[in-house]
């Protein structure tokens, strides 16, 4: 699926958190680096439409974010910098099943894609566990089975081995390296994006670097040791 | 801390259908408003107290969830007791304390999902008038009863950094900080939300 930015560009009033950006994604393993505050997150959150561009354009599979928003969210999962933070519900097959309430499926339907992701994951043993009694790592891959139970072709996943210990990091890894879908990663986790395809650099809100994960992870370097 | 409000459980209470225990709390607050009579009210409180124990929940739990309304209610019938009678005071008391208790009873036999299949099939028909939408009503009381917990850690976290650092726990160095938190939490609720695509617009 390829992801287009075409000149778009954030601006909070007088400060630009993303200057002008022209670019096509459709790799299927795409990391993201940066100093914080570098503009990254927001650059993520433009393609599923959490943040809008004030000039420019993005758009997801041909659908720009603005104008058929509801549709280009629906091909896009987006997994926060703290999983927990996006759990509605206290129960995981309840918190699971509620991104699918709102789309006109019965219960059983609900029911039967619910219980196949929790599957799908390993996980069907947490079901009736409460969120806030979970591991890291649980938690990560409760957060990860609640957005790609709705079926988008892209995950975009913020720093997700952020918080782990390394067993639940090397968890984490391995759940993100066997996901079928196209997969975008904010990281500080620079072992984690050596195999991607391909890595995008920013800094001070600009695309510094675009490149193969060890030529991109050495220009980063380079930044942040300036 | 992720949490709701209901406990798990196999009471009578847990078991009867979410519609069946909203009726039946609609019902009792209609009829104890209309009840002004001391020698109903009394056995309706008390009654209203075992209900809510006979859930499993522990006094302590059920004095904890409760403690801060029911102080509220207790404000209120002191009011009513300089401005009118003592009758006045235990009529308001009983009243409002069995009211409270049975709702209590209610949020801690029902999860949060329940509660909001049942109140989005309640308020359905009214989308067609174009007044609400139907699941962003019950999103809001979901919403509502599995923060109130989250709100309280949170209270709690802030009072133990107070004195962490040696300072005195004051109303207001707590109630600010918790403000701006809560906010905080709730934008980025509501961008989980959105990302999760439930306001299907």
């Amino acid at each position: 699926m390829d992801i287009v930015f075409s000149a778009a560009t954030v601006a909070y009033g007088a400060r630009i958190a993303l200057q002008p950006l022209t670019l096509t994604l459709s790799e299927r393993r795409i990391g993201v680096v940066g100093l914080n505050g570098s503009g990254k997150t927001t650059m993520a959150r433009l393609i599923n439409g959490l943040v809008k561009p004030t000039a420019g354009t993005v758009t997801v599979d041909g659908l720009d974010t603005v104008t058929d928003e509801a549709a280009a969210r629906g091909k896009t999962g987006f997994i926060f910098q703290n999983p927990q933070h996006q759990m509605i519900l206290p129960i995981l097959a309840e918190d699971i099943a509620f991104g699918l309430k709102n789309r006109k499926l019965s219960k059983a339907e609900i029911a039967g894609k619910t219980d196949a992701i929790l599957s799908r994951f390993g996980i069907s043993h947490l079901a009736r566990r409460r969120v806030h009694e979970l591991s890291g790592g649980e938690t990560q891959l409760g957060a990860i089975a609640s957005v790609l139970v709705t079926g988008p072709d892209l995950l975009i996943l913020d720093e997700p081995t952020n918080q782990l210990d390394l067993k639940n990091r090397g968890l984490i890894e391995r759940t993100i390296a066997g996901l079928p879908e196209q997969v975008l990663v904010i990281s500080h986790d620079l072992a984690l994006l050596e195999s991607f395809d391909r890595v995008l650099v920013f800094h001070e809100g600009r695309l510094a670097a675009d490149d193969t994960p060890s030529n991109a992870i050495a220009a980063y370097r380079n930044l942040a040791s300036c | 801390m992720l949490n709701g409000l209901d406990i798990e459980g196999n009471s009578p209470l847990h078991r009867l259908p979410v519609r069946g225990k909203l009726i039946l709390l609609f019902t009792a607050a209609i009829l104890l408003l209309l009840i002004s009579d001391l020698r109903v009210l009394v056995p309706a409180l008390a009654l209203a107290a075992l209900l809510y124990l006979s859930t499993g929940i522990g006094l302590g739990e059920a004095f904890r969830r409760t403690r801060f309304v029911l102080f509220t209610v207790l404000l209120v019938a002191l009011a009513n007791y300089l401005f009118h009678s003592l009758h006045e005071a235990l009529v308001v008391f009983c009243r409002l304390s069995a009211l409270v208790l049975l709702a209590a009873a209610v949020t801690a036999t029902t999860g949060i999902s329940a509660f909001m299949d049942e109140i989005t099939r309640l308020i359905t028909p009214l989308e067609r008038f174009g007044f609400v939408r139907a699941a962003d009503v019950s999103l809001a009381v979901g919403l509502v009863i599995r923060f109130v917990p989250e709100i309280f850690a949170r209270y709690g976290e802030i009072a133990d950094a107070h004195r962490a650092r040696g300072l005195r726990v004051r109303p207001f160095t707590v109630l600010v900080p918790l403000i701006i938190l809560t906010l905080k939490d709730a934008d980025t609720i509501a961008m989980a939300i959105d990302a999760r695509g439930f306001r299907r617009h």
